[in-house]
């Protein structure tokens, strides 16, 4: 007679075979997505210290002092040197390598106008954009957004 | 003549068993992945800075700016060119609690708030 016990063996392996075939695909393909999760994460971090950069620039000093960033305005080398330190100094008094546009938009009539404050050689890198509400006192005597687009060089 | 071996069905039922255990854990690691993408993209797509930015800069000019229709047209257009954001706030003063209306939506968060002030 044929023995057929040997049928069993077959078609279990051939099953284990497709399982782990599927499995392993799956986990592959699913791994994948963990490389731009990662890039969010790190774009995520950048965004808040640049965000809380300008929380600090726009908090006075004491009650009824103007903020750096509504004073520095008018002062771009100021504004630039301010947040670049802000944005910049590590822990142990060396300097990163973080860059970034600023600019500041402003109503006149029914125009929105810009005027730049920060420029530097934008290659896009992956950047991610802040933004911050300010008033300006008199001359301007504004309410201004003040754009940042901050990147890691 | 002798009985049928039937003792192979297990191993086929345990091959089965494991490989399907091995499946389901997969489709596991696969659902986590899927979830912490999403978890840092939503981070980075809620406006939650731009509310607490607006709020800040309108209890900041609370005490004598809020009123000035000026200033509310600079907030109000230059979210909408820029943020393409809808802002609108409405100060009421006048009465006992002074509340204040604060109103924002960017197409995907939409935020209310009648904020009063109570002393």
């Amino acid at each position: 007679m044929v023995n057929d016990s040997g049928q069993l063996y077959t078609i279990e392996g051939v099953a284990a075979a497709i399982m782990m075939v599927i499995t392993a695909y799956l986990v592959i393909s699913s791994a994948s997505i963990f490389t731009p999760q990662e890039k969010h994460v790190a774009q995520m971090q950048l965004e808040q210290l640049g965000h809380d950069a300008l929380v600090v620039m726009d908090t006075p000093r004491e009650n009824g002092v103007q903020s750096n960033l509504s004073k520095f305005i008018s002062d771009a080398d100021s504004f630039n040197q301010t947040y670049y330190t802000l944005v910049n100094r590590r822990t142990d008094g060396t300097f990163d390598t973080l860059k970034y546009n600023v600019t500041y938009y402003y109503r006149e009539g029914n125009d929105i106008k810009s005027e730049v404050l920060v420029q530097e050689d934008y290659y896009r890198e992956n950047a991610v954009k802040v933004t911050q509400w300010a008033y300006v006192d008199p001359p301007l005597d504004k309410v201004v957004l003040v754009e940042v687009l901050l990147w890691r060089d | 003549m002798a009985r049928l071996n039937d003792s192979g069905q297990w191993i086929v039922m345990m091959g089965f068993i494991v490989s399907i255990a091995i499946f389901l854990l997969a489709l596991v690691v696969a659902e986590s992945a899927i979830v912490g993408k999403t978890t840092s993209e939503s981070v980075l797509e809620f406006p939650k800075t731009d509310i607490q930015d607006l709020r800040s800069e309108l209890m900041e000019m609370r005490w004598d700016k809020i009123e000035t229709s000026e200033y509310q047209y600079d907030i109000v257009n230059l979210s909408l060119e820029r943020k393409s954001s809808v802002i609108w706030y409405q100060p009421d003063l006048t009465g006992e609690v002074p509340v204040i209306n604060i109103h924002y939506n960017n197409g995907i968060t939409e935020y209310n708030e009648v904020y009063a002030e109570y002393f």
